[in-house]
């Protein structure tokens, strides 16, 4: 695989992962009471499984990106 | 000898009371039934009156997400409607991504949902073309698990609603580590919110920007760095995302009107069924009022005699 060029990805991000981190560092630079207003933006959950063989495995619980897609 | 006859008839009356006749309801079990079925359309209007607030809440987030992904139509083309679609543009291997929701009590929008997806499997087998499958919502896990469960390969469940981008760079994560890369085609299947009263079934193909010669996309632009391979990367990653916020948002939208319509029908059925069960219980206290009555009058004139 070719070197990466773009810094977020040198960084070991995809684009998705560094849009999302520059979202929430935008949001937290906000003032009250916006600040507050869109902290929700940044919050989700659901929990995740892999199939093998049309038998659901082990659910994990994902919060923050980085937890995701493993 | 009077208070014999009294006795007696009270007995007789206290057994005939607590004797069940098959088939026949008492007057007791049709009171039972109806303060239930009360209760039930309590619970049906106001959970249709949580929807109607909560629809209004997914509505103003669905009309933010319309423009925020309308860029992606001129990529990836508008989303088509699956009633009577013949599907004949997927490419050979796809991976198929149907938004199901958490909750239940929401009419068809699961089943629908589920069988356009089933539909989508058995074009494709039939066309010798592969597939897969990510599901998006418990409802739609439990369904497919039953009968294409040998198909999918991840499944997200427990979503927290409201959505946001986060939750959709979040899937469009596991669409990627579930090779979303190596595919010809991503489908998201999706129910489109039309009106309070009216939803429709949708999808849209995302296919990965690459090719070389003819099929190289975007040959009018010149990339700077030339770093083309990287940009079409984060392109399609980024045109995954956008529309999966699009079409969480429009399904979440769409189960609430559904939920809200199925409540409304539910309270409606609930009321024509007390009116019934009331006729038939205003029934049964009159023939019980009759029977005493005739008791008491062969009494008193059996007493005369």
């Amino acid at each position: 695989m070719a070197t990466p060029t773009t810094f977020w990805r040198l960084a070991g991000m995809s684009y998705v992962q560094y849009v999302t981190r520059a979202s929430s560092a935008v949001r937290n630079a906000a003032k009250e009471p916006a600040k507050s207003k869109l902290a929700a933006n940044s919050k989700f959950s659901y929990n995740a499984s892999v199939w093998e063989g049309g038998v659901q495995g082990k659910k994990v619980e994902i919060d923050v990106l980085s937890k995701a897609g493993i | 000898m009077a208070l014999r006859f009294a006795t007696q008839r009270a007995a007789s009356r206290a057994i005939a009371k607590n004797m069940q006749v098959r088939g026949m309801a008492t007057e007791k079990q049709i009171f039972n039934q109806i303060q239930a079925t009360k209760n039930i359309r309590k619970i049906t209007s106001s959970m249709k009156m949580v929807s109607a607030a909560k629809l209004k809440g997914d509505e103003g987030r669905l009309f933010k997400a319309r423009p925020f992904n309308a860029w992606t139509t001129a990529l990836c083309g508008e989303p088509k409607l699956c009633e009577d679609a013949t599907y004949e543009e997927l490419p050979q291997k796809c991976l198929l991504v149907p938004f199901s929701s958490e909750r239940g009590l929401c009419g068809g929008v699961n089943s629908f949902i589920s069988r356009n997806t089933r539909n989508i499997v058995s074009i494709l087998a039939s066309a010798g073309k592969e597939c897969d499958i990510v599901v998006i919502g418990d409802k739609g896990r439990a369904q497919l698990g039953r009968t294409v469960g040998e198909k999918i390969i991840r499944s997200t469940t427990d979503i927290e609603s409201p959505g946001t981008f986060d939750l959709a760079a979040g899937i469009t994560t596991e669409l990627v580590a579930a090779g979303a890369a190596d595919y010809d085609a991503v489908v998201l299947i999706y129910n489109s919110y039309v009106n309070p009263a009216v939803y429709k079934q949708m999808y849209k193909v995302i296919t990965p920007f690459s090719g070389e010669g003819e099929d190289e996309p975007m040959m009018e632009y010149e990339f700077e760095p030339d770093t083309k391979s990287e940009v079409m990367k984060d392109l399609y990653e980024m045109a995954i995302t956008s529309q999966v916020f699009h079409s969480f948002m429009d399904a979440a939208a769409a189960e609430q009107s559904s939920r809200m319509s199925a409540m409304e029908s539910a309270s409606k059925n609930a009321g024509e069924m007390i009116d019934s069960l009331t006729i038939k219980y205003n029934r049964a206290r009159q023939a019980r009022i009759t029977t005493e009555l005739i008791e008491i009058i062969s009494g008193a004139a059996a007493l005369e005699d």
